[in-house]
C-alpha cells in the first residue's frame, strides 16, 4: 500500500516540472543563463518605458533647460545637446518611442501574419492560397525602404504611417512560417477527427491549428519587435519615422550635425542604449527559440 | 530545351507578380504621391496654364489609363524625361546603377564569404570557444544599429578626430586608386553589418549538413577537415546559401544602398530614387519600380535553375 503510494507521489512532483511543451520550455529557459540575463535586461528597459508612459520619469524631455552642450553633471546626467535639452531625458523617454513601436508592429504583424498565414496553409493549393502566396510576393518584392517612404507619402500627416509600413512589409515573413507548419499540422489525426466529428472549418483552424502555431508566433514576434526597433531608428534618420516625440533615431539624427563638431554624447547615449536593448532582446529571442524547439536537447 | 522549357513557363507565372508590384508601387507612388502641378508653374498661374501642366503630367487622365501608359512604357523599356532634372529617365539609370554596384558589390561579396569561412570554422568547432566566440561577436554585430555603424566608422576613418585616412563623403571617381579611397568606408560598415546576420544563418545550415551520416562516414574515413568541410559540407549546404544571397540582390542593389548613398553622399540609384520619392518624380520611380519588380521575378527563375545545377535530383518541373 505505501509503495503505491510512494509512487503516486513521485509522479506527481515529476509532473510539476512539467510535461506539457510549455512547462518543459519554461524549464528549459530557466536553465539558459544568457536567455535569462536577456529577459531581465528587457524586463528593466519594459520598466523604464511603462514608468515614461505613466509620467512619473522622463518628463522634461522637451524642456531647454540647460547651455548648448553642457557636459555630465548631476542635473544632467549625460550632458545636454545643441538645444541644451537634458540628453538623459530624451534617452529615457525614447525608451518608450522604442516600445510602443516595437508592441505595435510585433503585436498587429503576428496577428495578421498568424491569421493569413493559416488560411493559406489550410486552404493550401486553391484559391484563397494562391491570392495570399501572391500578396506576399509582391510585398516581398518592393524595396523596403522605398516603400516606406511611399507610404509616408501617401498617408501624408498621418502619425502613424511608419508602423502602417512596417506591420504590412514585416507579416510576410511570419505568414510563411504559420503556412508551413499549418500545412504539416493539418494532416494529423486530430484534425482529422476534429472534421469527422463535424467541427465547422473556422474551429478547426481556430481552435485546433492556430494555437498549434503559437510558439513560432512567440518566437517570431520577438524577432518583428526588434526589427522594428531597428528599422525605426533607420526611417526617423531618413525624415519618415516618429513625428511627434523623440526616439533613439531622431537623437541619433540630430546627432550627426554634433558629432562632427566633437561633441559625442548624444550620440552616445541614443546608441548605447539602443544597442543593449536589441542584443539583450537578441538573446532572449535566442533561448525561447531554443526553449521551445523540441527537437533540441540542451545544448 | 528542358530549361528553355521552365524558364519560359516561370516568366509567364511572374506576370501577375510584376503586375501586382507596379499595380501597388504606382497606386502609392503615383496616384497618392506628391503634386507637381504648382512645382512647374510660376506665380500667380491662369487656368489654363493649370490645366496645361496637368495634362503634360497626365494628371488629367483617368487611373486606368495611366497605368496602362505605365505598363506600355515598361514593356518599351522607354521611361520618357524625369520631371525635375529634364534629363531622359534612362541615362539617368544609366549612370547611376553602376555607381551603386560599384559601392554594394565588394561589401556584398566579401561580406557573404567572410560569412561562410566563419561560419565554417564555428560550426566545425561547434560547442567550443571558438564557436561561441563567433557567435557572440555576431549576436553583437546583429545588434548594432546600421547607422551608429555609418555614423561611427566616418568619425573613426575619415574625420580629423579619428585616423582622417578617408574622404567623408562624395564619389570623385577616376582611377582605381580614387575607387579604393571612396569605397572603402562604405564597405567595410556594410560588411560589419551583414556579417553578423549571414555568420548565424550560414551555421545553422552548416550544422545541420554535419550532423548527416556521410560526413560522419568522411570523417571516420580520416579526411582531412578542409576536404571535409568543403566537399561534403558546403557544397551540401549549397542550396540554402544560394537562396540567401540570390533574394538579397534585387534589394541589394536598389535599396540597400540608401542608407549608405545618402549618408556619403553618393550618386547612386538608390539616392536618386529616394530624392524621387521626396520631390514626386514620377517617371524615376516607375522606371525604378518595375525593373526591380522585373528583376525580381528573373532572381526567382535563375534561382530555381541554379539549384537544379547544383542538386541534380531536382527536376525543372
Amino acid at each position: 500500500m505505501s509503495t503505491i503510494r510512494d509512487t503516486s507521489t513521485a509522479k506527481v512532483v515529476e509532473e510539476k516540472i512539467g510535461e506539457s511543451m510549455w512547462s518543459k520550455a519554461a524549464y528549459k529557459y530557466r536553465c539558459d543563463r544568457a536567455g535569462m540575463m536577456g529577459l531581465s535586461v528587457v524586463a528593466l528597459y519594459m520598466l523604464v518605458a511603462l514608468g515614461v508612459g505613466f509620467g512619473l520619469w522622463g518628463t522634461e524631455w522637451s524642456d531647454n533647460n540647460g547651455q548648448k552642450w553642457e557636459g555630465i553633471s548631476s542635473q544632467y546626467w549625460f550632458g545636454t545637446n545643441i538645444l541644451g535639452q537634458d540628453i538623459f531625458e530624451r534617452a529615457i523617454f525614447s525608451t518608450k518611442t522604442a516600445f510602443e513601436v516595437g508592441l505595435v508592429v510585433a503585436v498587429i504583424s503576428t496577428l495578421i501574419g498568424a491569421i493569413l498565414g493559416a488560411l493559406s496553409g489550410f486552404f493550401s493549393n486553391t484559391w484563397i492560397d494562391e491570392i495570399i502566396l501572391w500578396v506576399m510576393g509582391v510585398l516581398d518584392s518592393i524595396p523596403f525602404y522605398l516603400f516606406v517612404a511611399a507610404i509616408a507619402f501617401a498617408l501624408s500627416g498621418f502619425a502613424y504611417s511608419m508602423h502602417v509600413a512596417m506591420i504590412t512589409t514585416f507579416w510576410t515573413t511570419t505568414a510563411r512560417l504559420v503556412r508551413g507548419e499549418v500545412i504539416k499540422l493539418k494532416n494529423f489525426e486530430f484534425v482529422e477527427a476534429a472534421r469527422a466529428v463535424g467541427v465547422p472549418q473556422h474551429i478547426i483552424i481556430v481552435r485546433h491549428i492556430l494555437p498549434n502555431t503559437f510558439h513560432i508566433l512567440l518566437v517570431q514576434s520577438t524577432i518583428v519587435f526588434v526589427g522594428a526597433i531597428k528599422s525605426e531608428v533607420i526611417l526617423s534618420f531618413l525624415g519618415l519615422g516618429v513625428k511627434d516625440g523623440v526616439s533613439w533615431g531622431l537623437m541619433i539624427a540630430e546627432s550627426t550635425l554634433e558629432v562632427q563638431a566633437g561633441e559625442f554624447a548624444n550620440f552616445y547615449a541614443a546608441s548605447v542604449l539602443l544597442f543593449i536593448l536589441v542584443m539583450a532582446f537578441n538573446m532572449f529571442s535566442d533561448a525561447l527559440q531554443d526553449a521551445l524547439d523540441p527537437k533540441k536537447v540542451s545544448a | 530545351m528542358e530549361t528553355l522549357q521552365y524558364t519560359l513557363r516561370k516568366i509567364i507565372t511572374g506576370i501577375p507578380l510584376i503586375l501586382g508590384v507596379t499595380l501597388i508601387s504606382f497606386t502609392l507612388m503615383v496616384h497618392f504621391g506628391p503634386d507637381k502641378t504648382y512645382d512647374l508653374l510660376g506665380k500667380n498661374p491662369t487656368q489654363e496654364q493649370i490645366t496645361e501642366v496637368r495634362h503634360q503630367l497626365g494628371y488629367d487622365q483617368s487611373f486606368a489609363v495611366r497605368y496602362t501608359q505605365y505598363l506600355k512604357e515598361l514593356a518599351t523599356m522607354d521611361f520618357g524625361y524625369s520631371d525635375s532634372s529634364g534629363e531622359k529617365v534612362s541615362s539617368i539609370l544609366i549612370r547611376t546603377i553602376p555607381v551603386s554596384l560599384a559601392l554594394i558589390l565588394p561589401g556584398f561579396i566579401l561580406g557573404n564569404l567572410l560569412g561562410v569561412i566563419l561560419a565554417l570554422i564555428a560550426a566545425y568547432h561547434r560547442g567550443h570557444w571558438i564557436d561561441k566566440i563567433i557567435m557572440g561577436v555576431s549576436v553583437m554585430g546583429m545588434s548594432v544599429s546600421f547607422l551608429i555603424v555609418i555614423i561611427a566608422f566616418q568619425v573613426i576613418f575619415s574625420s580629423s578626430k579619428g585616423l582622417d585616412l578617408f574622404p567623408v563623403r562624395g564619389w570623385d571617381v577616376y582611377s582605381f586608386t580614387d575607387y579604393l579611397h571612396y569605397v572603402t568606408v562604405p564597405t567595410l560598415a556594410s560588411i560589419f553589418v551583414s556579417l553578423g546576420y549571414n555568420t548565424r544563418f550560414y551555421r545553422a545550415v552548416i550544422v545541420e549538413e554535419m550532423g548527416r551520416d556521410h560526413v560522419r562516414t568522411a570523417k571516420a574515413f580520416g579526411a582531412h577537415p578542409i576536404e571535409l568541410l568543403f566537399k561534403s559540407v558546403l557544397k551540401n549546404s549549397l542550396i540554402p546559401i544560394i537562396t540567401r544571397i540570390m533574394f538579397s540582390i534585387p534589394l541589394v542593389v536598389i535599396s540597400g544602398s540608401l542608407l549608405l548613398e545618402s549618408y556619403f553622399g553618393i550618386p547612386g540609384v538608390g539616392k536618386v530614387t529616394y530624392d524621387a520619392i521626396i520631390s514626386g518624380d514620377q517617371p524615376i520611380l516607375k522606371a525604378v519600380i518595375g525593373l526591380t519588380a522585373i528583376m525580381f521575378v528573373f532572381t526567382l527563375i535563375i534561382n530555381d535553375i541554379l539549384y537544379k545545377v547544383v542538386d541534380p535530383r531536382i527536376s525543372l518541373k
